[in-house]
């Protein structure tokens, strides 16, 4: 869990400051690995030199692996603040050199560097104090009335630490599959066919009763529009047959249908439903 | 729902009249409104002004004390929760665990606790490493909030924390938060603001 956790382990016989075996998965950033690097050591941060861990920081980076890429630059960055550290204490240093070289106005790297270590290690920390507070308190929690009754209701509580044997579940599965019904097949969208036939008939039907049928009396209580249409064209197709004949006094009047007495005999021959015959 | 009604628009002419704002109806108002309330709201719904309710508030506050419940304050809001003590009781109850982050998600939320309102640069630089991922998650578990916009160029994001992590972590504001490292609080210190801006 924790950055800090023993992932650097020391090589028998070298200097501590070469640490062979580095597990680098566990570094998030460059400052936590040379943190881990010192801390390993049992050094002190206000004290160490830096430049000194410049052998075991590269060779952590060493084992950098490939999906570690997208960070390569933020550990090169350390690195070579590392080596400048190490090379600016291998060098004599110019402390009675001529006033105002440009080397001794410059921040110490080596100071620069330690003070972002602190920094870090201050928040890395308080981050862990946190962690053992929440585990601690485990939390605050608010009113949320339904939330919390729907769960204790539903039997939540913590989560069981022994681990569920794989082959139960299996089991649970198996019989699942086994008495879950056969899936609803979704609703198939039919189309309601009106035929010109049915209707012709349904106006045949309705004048073998009576003298005459009154077509808006025949479609009373009709609302779709293409059932309307389609008796309409029927009647049109009667009329054409000389079955029947259509009165009509006024616009928007009653269209008042009547068989034809004597005429020709209802032709067996079905009604042209291509509507070839309107042309 | 009845808060939203009850509150008078500051534009209305006719006010309802106002209600005197003792600490037990605070309590109760608190107590029904199931979400963060600001003072604003309050001193709106009760027809009073904020000094008596930041009064009220820290009556109510003082005599929680010593009951199974805290006043949880993130600026301007309060809410009522449950008190630290009472974490793992409730918890059993309602089926939660404690939250558990790994060390980069801590140390990214921890940055962000103590230094905000915070860039990601800035976080980025006090962690060493590009932190984008690590801050996205954490505002996607509502760990962290976004606040608004910095100035700087760019105009960054600004982060915080609000009331999720305060829950989550069993503190009733900010205050409590663990005091960080002597020597670097004192180093914050004297930078100020600074690196909230930087880069």
């Amino acid at each position: 869990m924790t950055g800090s956790a023993p992932s650097v382990a020391f090589g028998e016989g070298r200097r501590p400051e070469s640490a062979t075996q580095v597990t680098f998965e566990a570094f998030d950033g460059p400052l936590a690995l040379l943190l881990s690097l010192i801390e390993a050591r049992q050094l002190d941060v206000l004290t160490v030199p830096l430049g000194a861990l410049a052998d075991a920081y590269l060779d952590a980076m060493a084992g950098l692996g490939s999906e570690r890429l997208p960070n390569v630059s933020a550990f090169v960055t350390v690195a070579s603040q590392l080596i400048l550290i190490k090379s600016r204490a291998l060098l004599p240093r110019r402390d009675d050199g001529p006033p105002g070289v440009i080397d001794e106005e410059a921040p110490d790297p080596e100071a620069e560097l330690r003070a972002r270590l602190l920094v870090y290690r201050a928040h890395r920390d308080a981050g862990l104090a946190l962690q053992e507070r929440a585990i601690e308190r485990v939390g605050l929690f608010r009113r949320e009335p339904s939330a919390a009754h729907a769960a204790a209701m539903a039997g939540a509580r913590a989560a069981d630490p022994t681990p569920i044997d794989v082959a139960i579940l299996v089991a649970a599965l198996d019989g699942l599959a086994r008495i879950a019904p056969p899936p609803d097949l979704p609703p198939e969208v039919v189309p309601r066919v009106i035929t010109l036939s049915e209707r012709a008939e349904l106006i045949r039907a309705a004048l073998a009763g009576a003298d005459s049928v009154v077509l808006q009396e025949l479609l009373r209580g009709v609302h779709d529009r293409v059932v309307v249409a389609v008796t309409f064209l029927a009647l049109l197709e009667l009329v054409k047959r000389r079955e029947v004949v259509v009165e009509q006094d006024r616009p928007w009047g009653p269209i008042v249908a009547r068989a034809v007495r004597g005429g020709p005999v209802a032709d067996d021959a079905p009604i042209d439903e291509s509507l070839e015959s309107f042309r | 729902m009845t808060d939203d009604e009850a509150t008078p628009a500051s534009d209305e002419v006719i006010e309802p009249p106002p209600i005197e704002l003792t600490e037990a109806a605070l309590e109760a108002l608190l107590f029904v409104a199931e979400r963060p309330l600001s003072r604003r709201e309050i001193a709106g719904v009760a027809g009073v002004d904020r000094a008596t309710v930041d009064a009220r508030l820290g009556d109510l506050e003082v005599s929680l004390r010593a009951r199974g419940l805290r006043l949880v304050s993130v600026g301007e809001r309060v809410e009522l929760a449950t008190a630290p003590e009472a974490g793992p009781l409730v918890a059993r109850y309602v089926g939660a665990d404690a939250v558990r982050l790994s060390p980069a998600a801590l140390e990214t939320l921890a940055i962000v606790a103590y230094r905000q309102p915070v860039t990601k640069s800035a976080v980025e630089r006090i962690r060493g490493v590009d932190s984008d991922y690590t801050i996205r998650t954490l505002v996607h578990r509502r760990l962290v909030v976004e606040l608004g916009r910095s100035d700087a160029p760019g105009r960054p994001f600004l982060y915080g924390t609000g009331f999720d992590f305060l829950e989550r972590f069993g503190m009733t504001s900010l205050d409590e938060l663990p005091l960080l490292d002597v020597d670097v609080a004192a180093r914050l210190a004297e930078e100020g603001g600074d690196a909230t801006l930087a880069d």
